[in-house]
């Protein structure tokens, strides 16, 4: 009997989301914000020989910096340094003269960043060709003189689009 | 942000379009969504600012209030890395106590989160500061240990990073949140509970099941089946306490029409984390067309299992991978298991694309095995089932109790008292089974196939046994441990660095997922010392297993049945190492 | 009681029974009240020992045998634990003229003691148009093998009377919300009560079949027959006072819980 019933129930649901759809923001081929979307914690990075066994909370070894940002494929580094910070964010635009990249980035609590939307040079041994506008990234970044924030290392997250 | 945020080129003019949007979305009128509010957002850091309150939500065209955390329901993702130390300041904006606890998360008792045990809870404009150290890595969840916060909306993910890596790769991951949602205000469900226990159960049996039952079987079994199930006032049909009746069932926080969808490329690995954080839902989760891998259960890695479907009881987890190579949309459903509803989701290249919906399953029924008579039409006996059960310690005592039709004799002291309904007289260990309502030839999950990728930590054999009767009466809707509720029963001492076996005899004809805060839970399935850890095991009606556990950590931590209606009349202990 | 009247207090009735089953965000005092959770030691991580109130209408229906119809009620209430209870029944019967007649209502602690019985006991007064009479009540109510709820009462009056009423009822389920309840009460007494045109020995009988339909679980109009029977004493009393000793009736209600 209830099966019978949720045959009508899923007819009317599908019926009701066109509705639901007509009321929002008129969308472009990128933008379908009627259908939510699942939110992409990016992929897994290189995967080591062998996973942790679970331990009981014992005091454990915290490595100093475990913040490696998940990655997939090459990154691409300058040099290692002192006071990187990594950050997760995505390419808006790619000045291959200037050797900038303007990118979106999710907020950076090593360097107390939130969430922003900024330029930022580039090491200059680092390849641009590969990255283009709507690629996920990570990315080190480095106090130079004078301040400025620069990208030490950047590489796709999760195969972007 | 948005309110959805496409993983899409978000350029500057997008972003400022989204944030002037998103600020413009808080004063527009209520348009007819079918979802609720925006899906929850990542949190990531090590430091936590959680804000309870009362959210507006629509669901399914309908406006209510919800309990969430940032306005959010579910609550945000939290994203934590595995050797962090974190600090999460959490403000209670409503007008009742609550509380935040991190299910399956290891910390000191006092950042727990249970009122009562932990800490008094988090009264009404106070803001409590969680401080505690990461050593650990999975999928886990939290939600509200106050009252039924937790039906209303108190519920979220966090997913820790390894700090070695992860053990397969992949290149996306969704975190996919199941849960149950009322209209009703749940102190009203256990009401109607506590006045007529089958009150959300429209699939009894009728007139017309008796006729159809007498036309199969012949009118004599048929009779004689009623006649059985009658004289204990049991009904078969017992499979969910409140079920789609009232609940909408919701993925991410998503009703089945909103098509809550999550993007791949063809060929790409994509990780799922399936989380139940619904109240009294068991689901049975399949992607019609698309194998599934476990790798990990309840946050633990797993030698990964490929199957075709698999029974997620309230407060499990489990990180499944998937590798779509068509070009096409693929349906994440997750039916109750009383096939009264169902959560959908949508794995596709592209957005508003949908597969077709499969036709829920057969309603499962109870059986005599579920009542604890034992498994007597396979003719096996308890014990002796197919499955690697090598190395499994046996209860030498219940063995011989199942030659006769008898309880044991510290069961038997519970017949007949109010909070006992039933007595499993034969409860039979079956892990091997994936349990009741799948049709054959479906590949479906059984507590068998975990074995975990690491031997566990602590190899010492267990120096004492703890045996507890899972037990309720259904007439009356009270549940408790040994016939007893919480208020009735004292708390369970263990002494700290003990190791010690827990035996659970299910003496009711519901699964229970049993939860204990605070250490992990080693299941007895037969793989030896490559046992999963579990935070929670699910145990089937009339069933017998046993876990070991190494009481590490001091502290009151609670352990319970996590189906909330239960938990709250009565089916809940102290578990206290000193 | 003319029909029409019959009928507006059934409806009346409906409207406030469809009221409080209607789904509303706020619980009242209706249901669940938990102990208020307090600050320090005393709090406790779950509340089982909670108090609940419930209120249920078996019979809210008009009588009609094709001569004269009457209004009858049966009732009972209740508020408390899992273990101990303070219950109320009442039942009573409007006759066309005005009079009240079978105006039974209990006055009870109740316990649970098994799995599904609880014991009872207390006071019930007769309260109708005829002389009042108080009892000493004492008795069980719960769910009996098969899925048969049963009462069985037993009752002392100060003059040292005795008498006794069982009920008994049955769901049984045509479609999952047409529902078939056969239904009966029945009454005994030592010693006759002229007065209240009670005889000794077996007294009276109130049997019905009663076809209920739930629009939801709270609420279910039902159409039925009943039959009102007497016997013995209160048979001879009955003829004497003019009344029948044996009526079937067609009946129309709503059976209502909240």
């Amino acid at each position: 009997m209830i099966a019978r019933l949720y045959r009508p129930f899923v007819m009317s649901l599908v019926l009701l989301s066109p509705i639901a759809c007509a009321s929002s923001e008129p969308t472009s081929a990128e933008q379908n914000a009627a259908v939510p979307l699942g939110v992409d914690l990016g992929g897994s990075g290189p995967v080591l020989a062998s996973a942790q066994p679970q331990a009981p909370a014992e005091a454990m070894l915290v490595s100093a910096q475990a913040a490696a940002p998940q990655h997939s494929g090459e990154m691409q580094m300058a040099h290692a340094g002192q006071n990187d910070a990594h950050g997760t964010g995505t390419v808006n635009s790619v000045d291959p003269t200037q050797h900038k990249i303007n990118l979106s980035h999710q907020p950076i609590p090593e360097i107390g960043w939130p969430a922003m939307t900024m330029e930022f040079p580039v090491a200059p041994s680092i390849d641009l060709k590969g990255i283009k506008p709507g690629t996920r990234v990570n990315f080190t970044i480095e106090q130079g003189q004078g301040g400025m924030y620069e990208i030490k290392a950047i590489a796709p997250a999760g195969g972007g689009r | 942000m948005k309110a959805f945020a496409p993983p899409l080129a978000l350029t500057r003019r997008r972003f400022m379009q989204g944030a002037v949007a998103a600020g413009a979305l808080s004063f527009a009128p209520r348009s007819l969504r079918t979802a609720l509010a925006a899906p929850a957002p990542v949190l990531s850091g090590t430091e936590f600012q959680l804000e309870i309150g009362a959210v507006p939500v629509t669901i399914n065209g309908r406006q209510t209030t919800a309990t969430g955390v940032n306005g959010q329901v579910p609550a945000p993702i939290l994203r934590w890395r595995e050797g962090d130390t974190l600090t999460l300041a959490v403000t209670n904006r409503l007008s009742e106590p609550s509380s935040i606890h991190w299910h399956g998360v290891r910390t000191p008792s006092a950042m727990d989160g249970v009122p009562g045990l932990s800490f008094s809870g988090i009264a009404p404009g106070e803001t409590f500061v969680y401080h505690f150290p990461v050593h650990q890595s999975g999928t886990y969840w939290y939600h509200s240990h106050s009252m039924f916060q937790e039906q209303t909306g108190l519920y979220g993910a966090i997913v820790i990073e390894p700090k070695g890596g992860y053990a397969q790769a992949f290149d996306r991951d969704y975190v996919v949140l199941l849960s149950d949602w009322s209209f009703e205000p749940p102190e009203r469900i256990v009401s109607n509970l506590k006045f007529q226990s089958d009150y959300y159960n429209y699939g009894q049996r009728t007139l017309g099941t008796f006729l159809d039952d007498a036309q199969r079987k012949g009118l004599a079994d048929t009779v004689a089946d009623r006649l059985e199930w009658g004289k204990m006032r049991m009904s078969p049909t017992d499979i969910l306490d409140v079920s789609g009746a009232t609940y909408t069932y919701l993925i991410n926080g998503h009703g089945p029409g909103a098509n809550w969808t999550a993007l791949f490329r063809p060929g790409e690995r994509v990780r799922l984390r399936f989380i139940n954080g619904s109240s009294m839902s068991i689901f049975d989760v399949r992607i019609d067309g698309l194998p599934m891998t476990v790798v990990q259960a309840d946050g633990n890695d797993v030698a990964p299992v490929t199957v075709d479907e698999f029974r997620i009881s309230v407060a499990e987890t489990y990180d499944v991978l998937v590798r779509p190579t068509a070009d096409r949309a693929y349906t994440i459903s997750a039916q109750a298991e009383d096939r009264t509803g169902y959560a959908r989701g949508t794995l596709a290249p592209r957005p508003s694309m949908a597969a077709a919906i499969p036709p829920m399953d057969p309603r499962p029924m109870r059986t005599m095995a579920d009542m604890g008579m034992g498994s007597m039409q396979q003719g096996s006996m308890p014990g002796m089932s197919h499955g690697p059960m090598q190395g499994m310690a046996t209860d030498h005592g219940s063995m011989s109790a199942m030659s006769s039709m008898e309880a044991s004799p510290e069961a038997k002291k519970l017949q007949g008292s109010v909070g006992v309904d039933n007595l499993a007289m034969v409860p039979t260990e079956r892990l091997q089974s994936a349990g009741e309502g799948f049709p054959p030839g479906r590949r479906v999950l059984s507590y068998v196939d975990l074995r975990a990728l690491k031997p566990g930590s602590d190899p010492r054999p267990p120096s004492h046994e703890i045996t507890l009767h899972l037990t309720g009466n259904m007439e009356r809707f009270i549940w408790g441990f040994d016939g007893k509720k919480f208020s009735e029963a004292g708390p369970i001492e263990l002494k700290r660095g003990d190791r010690v076996r827990f035996v659970l005899i299910n003496d009711t004809m519901m699964e229970h997922p049993i939860h204990l805060h605070g250490l992990w839970s080693e299941l007895d399935n037969g793989h030896g010392e490559f046992r999963p850890y579990k935070h929670t095991i699910n145990v089937k009606p009339g069933e017998r297993l046993s876990y070991l556990v190494t009481a590490d950590e001091p502290g009151r931590w609670a352990f319970h049945c996590h189906l909330l209606y239960h938990m709250e009349t009565g089916m809940f202990r102290e578990v206290h190492v000193a | 009681m003319s029909t029409a009247r019959v009928l507006t207090l059934i409806a009346a009735f409906a409207a406030f029974a469809t009221s409080s089953a209607a789904q509303t965000p706020v619980t009242d005092g209706e249901t669940a009240s938990m102990p208020r959770t307090k600050t320090g030691s005393d709090v406790q991580p779950v509340m089982d020992q909670a108090i609940f109130a419930h209120v249920l209408f078996n019979e809210f229906e008009g009588r009609w045998n094709g001569s004269n119809s009457e209004f009858r009620w049966d009732g009972q209430g209740w508020v408390g634990t899992d273990y101990d209870r303070l219950w109320i029944k009442s039942e009573g019967t409007l006759q066309g003229n005005g009079t009240l007649e079978d105006g039974q209502q209990q006055f009870l602690y109740d316990r649970a003691i098994t799995t599904y019985f609880d014991l009872q006991g207390g006071l019930r007064s007769d309260i109708d148009s005829r002389p009042t009479r108080n009892w000493a009540a004492f008795g069980i109510q719960g769910l009996a093998p098969y899925f048969f709820d049963l009462e069985v009462t037993g009752f002392v009056s100060g003059e040292g009377h005795l008498a006794a009423k069982l009920e008994a009822s049955y769901d049984l389920l045509i479609t999952q919300r047409l529902i078939l309840q056969p239904q009966l009460e029945l009454n005994v007494y030592s010693k006759a009560d002229p007065a209240r045109l009670v005889g000794a020995g077996f007294s009276d009988i109130d049997t019905g079949l009663r076809l209920r339909y739930e629009f939801n679980r709270k609420f279910a109009p039902y159409l039925g027959v009943v039959y009102e029977g007497r016997f013995g004493q209160t048979a001879n009393f009955a003829r004497q006072a003019g009344e029948s000793t044996g009526d079937f009736r067609f009946v129309f209600g709503i059976r209502a819980w909240f």
